[in-house]
């Protein structure tokens, strides 16, 4: 075994991380779809020979880690049939755990006729053949969702297989778009393997193997190391998600941590199996939002290299709403994702109370509009909608941030919006008394409206009703969504989950996200923050009274005769 | 009067303000280095003109780059500002754009804007996207905000109503209702200084400007006072600004936002005139300090430029020089973490600074790296003003060499190979991750520590040809002489191209030309030294993010100018859909003013003294290298590697197969054999 000293080592540990920025963003160069070149709703990862993540780079956090499972598929399936040149495509939701958009395109890696590793680059394709165009809200069935595939060549020796050609293009509505997106996942793989090349002239591949093999071995150290400073135990955390998009059943979500020395375990026993809806997830995607919650805990400022992750197991029932199996409907399989995030987050807080935080209000909590006209033609809109997050130790919940699992999302300009929309925002502002109270209270939620300025449909996706944020160490829960509909005529509905319906010009969509779960005794929040609080909006002088025990008059004066004493 | 007349600029750094003369009729340059004194940046200049303008002499021009303005917004000490926003908009500044700084922490916060929601007013009125009045505008609500400036001590207003750059009738009422009530009070209205789409960018544009324009109008205020004496009659001190360009001090009173983030655009445009002296026109600029590592493109001639820039996190709508910058610099600190060596992006700083620097810090750095490794020279190190302590550089290299069975020496070139490593990746950021190949390009390195890594840092991204230009310790400041006036103006203009009538863009586009005008003629210029640059940004149908294309002048060709867009649009992602349908969304107009300035003489040559040999470490292998003096060498000479080459304000090493030759100007290329 050749040996690689730690200046080595550091180089190539600096080497995997710059070349996967390099491959995405390549895939972001040259993507035909604004999803992926904007919305970023990409990954890509350089991988060993044997399918171990060695960098990563992702555009969307939930992404992180889910990669190297696909790369051992295409291995167990072809072997030693893997040539240069190839490229192998999968986007079977029960193999990668997501929807049947995210394709994930393969390619192995040769330096001088010898394997010495793969590049991955997973993308959302815009169609890929379902019931509906984009998104279908109303799928009970795998097969609503259109073409599903194993590991497939679809290159061999860089000649494209014309007949798997012919089929994913018979299978979309945007043929073009769909070939191009691809052709761009496989220019990212290309770059992976060019950028190889050219550190392998240098120090050979025997010296970058052992360099990789003392990556993993540093990962799992500081993984280690992480973990074995974490309160031994079992913790454990159970919520409800509202429904499945179809039905009115809660859907149970639960979770235990077990810490035990430098090993910790993660069981999801007891959460609810199969739905009729499409928010069943596959086993691979929910390790790595496991992965991703973990990692928001424990070294968040350190790149993902190989070897990450290596010291937790993920324990899965057969019959799970996380273990989605054939023919189980996934289109919109992150919806339980958020509140198994924060059921994670919490049960590590309890391991590490220093950096305990409270929940955040956990959903994308989209708002969908659009339509057909004859000055815009084709137009759609389709929003993810931010809100409050959990007060931590030492500081309040933020206000108005996007939700874990989207990252670099931001809002839409309203100027912007109603240029390109036939769509007013008549208000945009954080939602008061949202924030669930505490010592360190929680962040608020926002309050969106849209006037629709025409006739058009309307859609949403808003989930965290049943369980929303919750507080910790006495801290109240912040509030969940809540929608008005208000019809022209002056009927108001109520709905989170809507599927696309028509709405008549002059309707108004009042969107309130939820907030953040407080930390800590409120009556321990000082007089004056909560009076602060009052000042800038974020509290009633009601909820002051009620919660806080603070009194202020309506001179926003703080009356310290019927104020309580701090705890 | 027959004395000699300079043209002089100043850059004010943390540290030292560097000061450039140019004798206004040679051409030749003389840099200095003096203290900076940052509670009154001003003294410092004053003290540097003072003391180096040679007796008799006059300064026939001025120009400085100043970080007052950054400084108020870094160390929030700006004016006390209310903001007036549209009804149900008032959280829009704390609001932001909803976006986690840091993907993968749920800790992580947003930043604190100057201006927050107890300190902000709202008016019902209402604009739409058409520019119709959809509300009017209830003027009475703003008493609460004259009440409120009498109470709580405002010193400044900034009102951004939505829709206002499309039209600006309810902005304009308000700031004629609050005049007459408070008069003498600056206010800022969100159209004027950035009529541009995006309410939460331009709200963060116009509270930004009113928080330091006082700030900086009072330091403006003391260097005219205490300069113009030293100015010929009728002529003004200039101010650089973010986007490359200079203004008077006058104007940059009205414009102070505009000042923000000048500080680092000197280099830049030192790299644009470089470009055109040595006929390369496309350079990566590197600047590298003590603490951080700038990067910037000259493209084609020009500067890379940005239309949207952020301070501290918040966005600001201004034209800005793009300079993307890394913690990485001779401070850079190495350390161990699970067995594995790391290097930055801490840094010692100045103080304790490098171990080397002998003000007791003791973790090894990049600079005490280069000191064992011999590259440095110990008794002269920044012209002779300080020395160094290769002992203890020695000592705290060999320390953490130590812990990893490394000999000193391999320890100090591995610190090296990793600092190179990282900033090789800044500029894969800034090159091939925007499609651009840096092997097309030739790298310029200045800064303290430039010169130092400038070879080995070609050499990781295969480039060519390196340039050192003249006074590399001063670079910024020689750049700033080199600079033209500079307005950017700009509008939003929202529709498909293919249904926009010529002819009413050719009014909007001379529109913006007359208020450029306006501004130059007030600034002194003839209509000779004025010229226009036009500019539109473009996207395709359904996309969010623009492209800047440049509409040449004369009379708009329609479809010429489309083209360019697919191409430029081919040359970004790889690709383009001619057959699809582009929308416009702003028109920009850059005015420039032509500042008369002397050519570039080659520097005279000093005669040759002695060379002396130094022990030099190059990968891994000990070498004899000559130590040379640049100023000895003229034009057209050439120095062989290895080769150790000093000067007052940097030191560059010529590893065994690269050779140096002098060029115009005196500038050196670095080539390899």
């Amino acid at each position: 075994m050749a040996h690689a000293d730690p200046i080595t080592t550091e180089v190539v540990r600096n080497f995997v991380i710059s070349c996967a920025k390099d491959m995405n963003a390549a895939l972001w160069r040259s993507a035909f779809s604004a999803i992926i070149y904007e919305g970023r709703d990409s990954a890509v990862a350089l991988l060993d020979e044997k399918g171990n993540m060695l960098g990563q780079s992702t555009g969307v956090p939930l992404f992180v880690g889910a990669i190297d499972a696909c790369v051992k598929l295409v291995l167990d399936r072809y072997g030693e049939d893997i040539h240069p040149g190839d490229i192998f495509i999968l986007n079977d939701s029960y193999l990668q755990g997501t929807h049947l958009h995210d394709v994930t395109a393969i390619g192995p890696l040769f330096y001088k006729d010898e394997l010495v590793g793969f590049g991955a680059a997973r993308a959302h394709w815009q169609d890929i053949g379902a019931i509906d165009p984009g998104s279908t809200m109303g799928s009970t069935s795998i097969f609503h969702e259109g073409l599903r595939l194993g590991p497939t060549r679809i290159v061999s020796k860089n000649r494209r297989i014309p007949e798997w050609y012919d089929l994913l293009t018979r299978n979309t509505r945007l043929k073009d778009m769909t070939i191009g997106d691809l052709n761009a996942q496989i220019t990212s793989i290309r770059t992976g393997e060019k950028r190889l090349a050219q550190i392998l002239d240098r120090i050979g591949p025997d010296t970058y193997r052992a360099a990789c093999a003392n990556i993993f071995e540093q990962a799992r150290l500081l993984d280690r190391e992480a973990i074995g400073r974490l309160q031994d135990g079992s913790y454990y955390r159970e919520g409800y998600l509202d429904d499945d998009g179809v039905t009115t059943d809660a859907v149970k979500v639960a979770l235990r941590l077990t810490i035990e020395g430098e090993k910790m375990i993660i069981d999801l026993e007891g959460s609810s199996g199969p739905v009729q809806g499409s928010i069943n997830c596959g086993a691979v995607q929910t390790e790595s939002l496991l992965r991703l919650a973990y990692k928001t805990m424990i070294n968040p400022d350190r790149a993902i290299t190989g070897g990450s992750f290596s010291t937790m197991e993920v324990r899965i029932p057969d019959k799970c709403i996380f273990n989605a199996r054939e023919p189980a409907a996934c289109e919109w399989y992150f919806t339980g994702l958020g509140l198994l995030a924060d059921l994670m987050i919490s049960c590590l807080g309890e391991a590490m109370p220093e950096k305990a935080t409270a929940a955040h209000y956990g959903d994308s909590m989209v708002a969908a509009f659009f339509d057909m006209d004859s000055d815009r033609g084709q137009w759609i809109s389709v929003e993810p909608t931010a809100g409050g997050w959990g007060g931590a130790n030492g500081s309040d919940g933020e206000s108005a941030l996007i939700n874990l699992v989207n990252g670099g999302f931001r809002n839409l300009p309203a100027e912007v919006y109603e240029t390109k929309f036939p769509v007013r925002v008549e208000e945009f502002s954080l939602r008061r008394d949202s924030g669930g109270s505490g010592r360190w209270r929680g962040g608020m939620g926002v309050v969106r409206s849209y006037r629709l300025l025409e006739d058009c449909y309307g859609a949403l996706w808003f989930e965290r009703s049943r369980t929303p944020a919750w507080g910790i160490n006495g801290g109240g829960d912040g509030q969940g969504p809540d929608n008005d509909i208000i019809h022209p005529d002056g009927r108001v509905e109520k709905p989170l989950k809507m599927r696309a319906r028509r709405f008549e010009k002059g309707t108004l969509f009042v969107t309130r996200t939820g907030g953040g779960g407080g930390n800590g005794n409120p009556k321990a929040r000082p007089v004056e923050e909560v009076l602060h609080d009052v000042v800038a909006g974020a509290v009633s002088r009601e909820a002051a009274l009620s919660q806080y025990g603070v009194a202020i008059d309506a001179d926003l004066t703080v009356d310290p005769v019927r104020t309580e004493a701090r705890a | 009067m027959t004395g000699r007349s300079f043209r002089v600029s100043a850059d004010i750094g943390g540290t030292f303000t560097d000061l450039v003369f140019q004798d206004a009729e040679t051409g030749v340059c003389e840099a200095f280095k003096v203290l900076s004194t940052p509670h009154n940046p001003a003294l410092a200049v004053i003290e540097g003109v003072e003391k180096h303008l040679p007796e008799g002499s006059a300064v026939d021009f001025f120009v400085h780059g100043t970080t007052v303005g950054l400084n108020a917004v870094l160390t929030r000490r700006g004016a006390r500002v209310a903001l007036v926003t549209t009804k149900n908009y008032r959280d829009i500044y704390t609001i932001q754009g909803n976006d986690r700084g840091e993907i993968f922490s749920i800790h992580w916060r947003k930043p604190r804007p100057p201006v927050e929601i107890p300190d902000t007013y709202t008016v019902a009125e209402r604009i739409n996207a058409k520019g119709e009045i959809e509300t009017p505008l209830d003027v009475a609500e703003l008493d609460a905000v004259v009440e409120a400036v009498r109470g709580k001590g405002y010193e400044a207003i900034a009102v951004c109503l939505l829709f206002s750059f499309k039209n600006p009738a309810h902005e304009l009422a308000v700031e004629a209702y609050l005049k007459e009530r408070l008069p003498g009070l600056p206010i800022t209205l969100s159209h004027r200084v950035s009529p541009e789409w995006r309410e939460y960018a331009r709200t963060s544009t116009t509270a930004m400007d009113a928080y330091a324009a006082p700030v900086v109008r009072r330091y403006l205020d003391t260097l005219v006072a205490q300069l113009s004496s030293r100015l010929p009659k009728g002529r003004q001190l200039h101010v650089m600004k973010s986007n490359g360009g200079a203004m008077t001090a006058a104007a940059a009173t009205d414009m102070p936002l505009q000042t923000l983030l000048s500080g680092p655009v000197g280099g830049a445009i030192g790299g644009q005139t470089l470009a055109a002296e040595i006929g390369k026109p496309n350079l990566i600029c590197v600047d590298m300090g003590g603490t951080s590592f700038d990067a910037s493109l000259i493209i084609e001639g020009k500067p890379s430029a940005s239309n949207e820039a952020e301070l501290e996190g918040l966005p600001i709508q201004m034209s800005v020089v793009d300079i993307h910058v890394i913690g990485a610099g001779g401070g850079s600190i190495a350390w161990e973490e699970a067995g594995a060596v790391r290097v930055g992006p801490k840094s010692a700083g100045s103080v304790p600074g490098p171990a080397c620097y002998g003000r007791g810090g003791t973790e090894p750095t990049v600079s005490d790296a280069n000191l064992v490794l011999g590259r440095l020279d110990s008794s002269n190190f920044a012209g002779g003003s300080m020395t160094l302590d290769k002992d203890k550089a020695r000592e705290a290299v060999g320390a953490l060499g130590a812990r990893f069975g490394f000999s000193t020496e391999a320890m100090a070139q591995g610190i090296i190979d990793i600092i190179n490593a990282k900033m090789a990746d800044a500029i894969r950021t800034i090159t091939i991750r925007r499609g651009i190949d840096p092997r097309d390009f030739a790298l310029v390195a200045y800064g303290g520590a430039g010169p130092a890594q400038a070879v080995a840092l070609a050499q990781q991204l295969d480039i060519r040809e390196v340039v050192i230009p003249v006074m590399p310790g001063a670079f910024s400041a020689w750049g700033m002489l080199q600079t033209d006036v500079r307005h950017d103006f700009k509008m939003t203009y929202y529709g498909f191209w293919h249904q926009i009538d010529a002819a009413d863009l050719a009014e909007k586009f001379a529109a913006l030309e007359a208020e450029g005008t306006g501004y130059l003629e007030k600034e002194g210029f003839t209509s000779a030294e004025i010229s226009f640059e036009r500019f539109a940004d473009f996207r395709y149908h359904g996309q969010e993010y623009v492209l800047t294309i440049p509409v040449p002048a004369g009379a708009i060709d329609m479809a010429a100018v489309r083209a360019s867009f697919d191409e430029a649009y081919d040359r970004q992602y790889g690709h383009s859909s001619p057959e699809a349908q582009v929308e416009v969304a702003n028109l920009r107009v850059a005015a420039l003013g032509t500042l008369a300035r002397p050519g570039i003489p080659d520097p005279a040559v000093l005669g040759r003294t002695a060379p002396r040999d130094r022990r030099v470490y190059f990968d891994g292998v000990e070498h004899d290298a000559a130590v040379l003096n640049r100023d000895e060498f003229a034009k057209g000479e050439a120095i062989e590697g290895p080769a150790i080459i000093e000067e007052a304000t940097a030191t560059t090493i010529l590893p065994p197969d690269w050779r140096a030759e002098v060029i115009t100007g005196g500038q050196l290329l670095l080539t390899r054999r």
